[in-house]
């Protein structure tokens, strides 16, 4: 499960920029239409769009498989890893503004503090940030985004929501996406210019997630009964466990005391996560 | 009453006072102590099966299975995992879905956890929770300087020793997300118990012949 997190936030937010709009036009018909059909059923899992995320899933699917997965892998293969851990420390330390944004939104100073040094250090000493040394000196990295910063707020996720390209976007998140294009210097920087290098930034931030999933998608893939299933609850409690920022809250577990296949009581176990 | 304290000899007091600390005290801490002991016990049995390059893969998971049987409480992981279709499946299903949901479990599993082989479980602490159940921490640290990955045991008893009922991975309880794929196969089959029970043997048989193709490329 190593490099699980990337799943859910990332793995899936690959730059299909081009399909995208072409997939939205051919996917939407046929999807909303089944949404709507769709009865209260699949509310326990507060999914009430799921044939039309499923559509999208499933389509995502379809690219990883003839795209994003095959230049992943080749980037793999050819890059060595010390490369591919530059570029993953660059893209990383280009993307301090909006953690820090985030860390003080939270009112974690502490871990604000860490993003600063971290930011200053590993774009000296480190060299631009391709060399990760604030890591060794005892400030390993963490992530943040708006959508965990509205979590912390109190902001429930909403009904879950599957997008082409970015992949698992509920509103929460999605709002936390948009928002954080604010927190981001290069929105500015590249405000009425050619977006060539925000372009490159996402596509590339895409591969390296995806080449360091590898793995770990594969198993996901080969042992799950229902794939999208999976990766719902996979994402909910990923999120779930960043917003807390690792912290375990074993209070809000479901009840277990009398569950058992000879029970009396009504056939509804507690459903929450 | 507290003329007839007063009476007594602090000595002759001290003595039921302690007691009744020390039962106070003795049952959450023995009992946190035997979840620990517990957790390093299965943990370390579990990882020295993954660990074992000389075993085939076959043996590996009877191994693994015998682990499970003894030590996971597997009637209600798999009636956990139905959640509000716990009563959905007439006795045959349930039968055969009892059987299905333990060999997936071990296929899964052992593929899952062959990442782990030769690593060290760390005990970080434990807790009780509620009056027969406790949740140990733990975290796998690696030696070649990979972040350590968290590990959370959910325990409670059963006929009065701990069972196994969800382990935690970097924030993920694995029977919530069983349960969460079990469901939703049903949902969509209009509530449909065997759909489930089919998707079940595909995987599994999916899994074997996953095995076959590692096997194949590993020689």
């Amino acid at each position: 499960m190593k490099v699980i997190r990337g799943h859910g936030a990332a793995a899936m937010r690959f730059g299909f920029a081009v399909l995208f709009a072409i997939s939205l036009t051919v996917a939407a018909p046929q999807g909303f239409s089944a949404a709507q059909a769709q009865d209260n059923a699949a509310s326990d899992e507060n999914d009430p769009l799921e044939p039309m995320n499923r559509y999208f899933f499933e389509l995502n699917k379809f690219f990883d498989t003839i795209l994003l997965k095959p230049v992943a892998t080749w980037y793999d293969g050819v890059v060595p890893e010390p490369g591919r851990d530059s570029v993953r420390n660059f893209l990383d330390n280009l993307r301090s503004p909006v953690i820090l944004t985030n860390d003080l939104l939270q009112g974690e100073w502490d871990r604000a503090g860490t993003t600063a040094s971290r930011f200053g250090i590993n774009t000296t000493v480190g060299v631009l940030g391709l060399f990760d040394p604030a890591a060794g000196w005892g400030m390993p990295k963490h992530s943040e985004d708006f959508g965990q910063t509205l979590g912390v707020y109190g902001t429930p996720e909403g009904a879950y929501l599957f997008l082409p390209v970015l992949g698992p976007a509920p509103p929460r998140d999605l709002a936390g996406f948009a928002v954080d294009q604010f927190f981001d210097p290069l929105t500015y920087i590249y405000w009425d210019r050619p977006k060539t290098v925000p372009m490159t930034r996402f596509v590339v931030n895409g591969i390296d997630q995806r080449a360091r999933s590898l793995d770990t998608l594969d198993q996901i893939e080969r042992t799950s009964v229902d794939h999208y299933a999976t990766v719902r609850n996979l994402y909910r409690q990923i999120r779930k466990n960043e917003i807390a920022n690792g912290q375990r809250d074993f209070n809000d577990l479901p009840d277990i005391d009398n569950l058992n296949f000879d029970t009396n009581e009504p056939d509804s176990p507690d459903m929450r996560m | 009453m507290v003329a007839f304290i007063k009476g007594i000899p602090a000595r002759l007091l001290a003595a039921p006072l302690l007691l009744c600390l020390a039962l106070a005290v003795t049952p959450a801490q023995a009992s946190t102590d035997e979840a620990i002991s517990f957790v390093k016990n299965v943990s370390e049995q579990a990882i020295a099966i993954i660990s074992d390059k000389s075993a085939s893969a076959a043996e590996r998971e009877v191994a693994f299975r015998t682990l499970l049987n003894e030590n996971a409480d597997m009637d209600r992981i798999a009636a956990f995992a139905l959640g509000q279709y716990l009563r959905t499946p007439n006795e045959a299903q349930r039968a055969e879905y009892r059987k299905l949901v333990e060999n997936f479990i071990v296929k899964v599993y052992v593929t899952r956890l062959s990442d782990y082989n030769n690593e060290k479980l760390t005990i970080l602490g434990a807790r009780e929770r509620g009056e027969n159940q406790a949740i140990v921490q733990s975290e796998i640290r690696f030696t070649n300087g990979r972040q350590p990955v968290s590990v959370d045991w959910w325990l409670v008893q059963k006929n009065g020793a701990y069972k196994i009922f969800d382990v935690n991975v970097v924030g993920v309880w694995l029977a919530q997300e069983q349960r969460s794929a079990f469901t939703s196969v049903i949902r969509s089959n209009g509530g449909d118990f065997d759909a489930l029970l089919k998707h079940l043997r595909t995987q599994i048989s999916r899994a074997e012949a996953g095995e076959d193709i590692n096997i194949s490329a590993a020689n």
